[in-house]
């Protein structure tokens, strides 16, 4: 049996207001590793806010997550950052990449934090962009990079460090069709080599060629189904 | 779990910092020109102060004995006047005096010659020296640049010694041709032009010196002296300088004013002293608004820089990470603003040296204070938008700007 690389639990977050705003409702979900899973709902439906509590960017009103079956809500600081920084990746809408460095040096950021050697961290970095299909763009800054390939290096950062798995919030949102069905391939193929992704959309269309759909409305997950990995959803669609 | 620590290397985070920097050159340049300000002026002032001071102390020490000044004072009437005799009194009364010697001022106007108009002096004055004082340049410290200064036959005939400046307006360059000068009507053969007193005396630069007896057939001239010069071994100073007055005036010995020329200089070292230090403190609080400049731009980094710090958070940087991401490029920053204003700073004091042909200081003490200071400033000021930088919450800093 596959084991699950991270699990929500009863997982619910509020927001402070009058009333105070419920964004996720008692979520669980579980990712299996080697899973590739889309998460997918319309704006405001609280995707965002899902990635967060799966990502340890934030913590739960209530409920637990689990990141390699260890509870992470209740961590301090700097172990929290830890697991960020050791089991996950990130890859975001807006791709955070630092203008003042090039490709290889903002993947090699990926290692930054668990204290690896600038040397190493550089070569990990290559390798990590000749995966994603951008060893001929090395040493270009991310001024010189078209969306595609700037969402490709982030990918790559992300994938630096092994991570238990790559969690990626609308990657194609500010991206073309034509290069979201590229990135869309590249996180299919990523996937078949092993890693285990979540990616977020609020595009139907994308999760067409995905093997697992999580659909959320409303800080709810549509299919009670979806929890669990192992069947086959493609029919819920 | 307890392996999912997060590391940052020393190297890194200072590598980080400067990465940062150099991101944004005009902005870092701009920002750490405070700093650089504040500090250049601090060495600066200190350089070009001890420079003139080493520079004081080195002319007051090549003269090697004191010198006094003795005038009439500033009272008004016959009573201020010092004894037609007064230079001879001091020098039989008083030992310790030595190359007593006064000057006596003439009324007259000295020009290059008649064609020129007798209102143009070129602020030349003329003065004489007596048959018994042509030891004059010795208690005034002079010498002279060319020709000779009076002997008993010249202080009786129509001849003159110019001090530098009045044989400049006067257009005196050398002796060849045996050049005269016109004062009052009379031709005055130039036969000797003194150095420049740089120091002491620099009244003598712009004077005309002739002999007694001619100006006294000559011109409407006073009994009495204008200034007796005299020279004192300096440990008998203090006392020779109060028995001076009784001698020079005893009818009035109040009036007399018996001045040292070297007092003034010191005066002077210790009034450009106060003055640096007043400089000095503005330098610093030009240096502490750089310090509020640099704290400034740091807070409006970390609002700009929200997505680089989600980011860096999701890749596993601590809270202390992040402080200290902000206080390091907030110190370095200082730093390379203080080493560019030590830059400027010794370039300042060199070039000045230079100018003035003094030998260049280096002002060590204030050179360390204006770097420590650029430090201590740079930390500080980073604090507070370190401080907010780490408190930002993960979550919220990678959310896409609304
Ligand atoms: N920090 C916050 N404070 C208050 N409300 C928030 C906060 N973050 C998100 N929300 C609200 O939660 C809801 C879900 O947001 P989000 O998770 O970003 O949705 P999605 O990513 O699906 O578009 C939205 O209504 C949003 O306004
Ligand atoms: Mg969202």
């Amino acid at each position: 049996m596959s084991s699950a690389v991270l699990e929500l639990r009863d997982v619910s977050k509020s927001y402070a207001g009058s009333p105070p705003i419920e964004v996720l409702k008692e979520i669980d979900l579980k990712i299996s590793e080697g899973e590739l899973v889309a998460i997918v709902g319309p704006s405001g439906s609280g995707k965002s806010t899902l990635l967060n509590m799966m990502g340890a960017l934030d913590r739960p009103t209530s409920g637990e997550v689990l990141i390699d079956g260890t509870v992470v809500n209740g961590l301090r600081d700097p172990s929290l950052s830890g697991v960020r920084g050791r089991r996950l990746g990130f890859v975001f809408q807006q791709f955070h990449l630092l203008p003042g460095l090039s490709a290889t040096e903002n993947v090699a950021t990926g290692l930054l934090y668990h204290g690896t050697r600038g040397r190493a961290r550089k070569a990990a970095a290559r390798e990590a962009l000749e995966r994603v299909g951008l060893g001929h763009r090395l040493d270009q800054k991310p001024g010189k990079l078209s969306g595609g390939e700037r969402q490709r290096v982030a990918i790559a950062r992300a994938l630096l460090g092994d991570p238990a798995i790559v969690l990626a919030d609308e990657p194609t949102g500010n991206l073309d069709s034509q290069t979201t069905a590229e990135i869309v391939e590249l996180f299919l193929e990523l996937n078949e080599q092993g890693s285990t992704i979540v990616m977020i959309t609020h595009d139907q269309d994308l999760t067409r060629s995905m093997p697992r759909v999580v659909e959320i409305l409303d800080g709810e997950i549509l299919d009670g189904a979806a929890a669990e990995p192992d069947t086959d959803e493609d029919d819920a669609l | 779990m307890k392996k999912l620590r997060s590391r940052l290397r020393i190297v890194d985070v200072v590598s980080q910092a400067v990465r940062g920097l150099t991101s944004r050159k005009l902005r870092t340049a701009l920002t750490a020109l405070g700093i650089s300000i504040g500090i250049a002026s601090l060495i600066a002032i200190q350089g070009i102060t001890e420079a003139n001071q080493a520079d004081a102390k080195a002319e007051i020490d090549a003269l090697g004995s004191d010198f006094l000044f003795i005038t009439p004072g500033t009272g008004i009437g016959e009573e201020a006047e010092l004894l037609p005799y007064a230079p001879a009194m001091l020098d039989t009364h008083i030992d310790d005096l030595e190359h007593v010697a006064a000057i006596y001022t003439v009324d007259a106007r000295a020009r290059r010659n008649e064609l020129v108009p007798e209102v143009q002096t070129g602020g030349v004055t003329v003065s004489a020296v007596t048959a018994a004082d042509l030891d004059l340049l010795e208690p005034v410290n002079g010498s002279v640049a060319f020709g000779r200064f009076h002997d008993t036959t010249s202080v009786e005939v129509p001849s003159v010694v110019l001090g530098s400046l009045a044989a400049e307006r006067l257009g005196i360059r050398h002796l060849v041709g045996h050049p005269t000068i016109n004062i009052s009507g009379t031709n005055f053969a130039v036969i000797g032009v003194l150095n420049e007193f740089e120091i002491l005396n620099t009244d003598l630069n712009r004077t005309a010196i002739i002999g007694l007896g001619v100006a006294d057939t000559l011109f409407e001239t006073p009994d009495n002296p204008s200034a007796i010069y005299a020279q004192v071994p300096p440990e008998q100073l203090d006392d020779v300088r109060d028995i001076i007055p009784a001698q020079a005036n005893p009818a009035a010995p109040g009036e007399v004013a018996v001045s040292r020329p070297t007092e003034a200089l010191e005066i002077r070292e210790v009034i450009d002293e106060t003055f640096a230090r007043i400089l000095q403190a503005l330098a610093l609080i030009v240096l502490a608004v750089g310090g509020i400049g640099i704290a400034n731009i740091m807070v409006i980094s970390v609002i700009e820089r929200r997505g680089e710090i989600g980011l860096r958070r999701s890749l596993g940087a601590t809270r202390k990470h992040i402080a200290s991401q902000f206080i390091i490029e907030s110190t370095v920053l200082s730093l390379l603003g203080g080493l560019l204003g030590v830059a400027i700073g010794v370039s300042i004091v060199f070039g000045y040296a230079r100018y003035k042909d003094f030998e260049a200081i280096i002002p060590w003490f204030w050179l360390s204070v204006g770097l420590a200071a650029a430090f201590a400033l740079g930390a500080l000021a980073g604090l507070y938008p370190a401080w907010r930088a780490s408190r930002l919450d993960p979550a919220e800093a990678v959310r896409p700007a609304a």
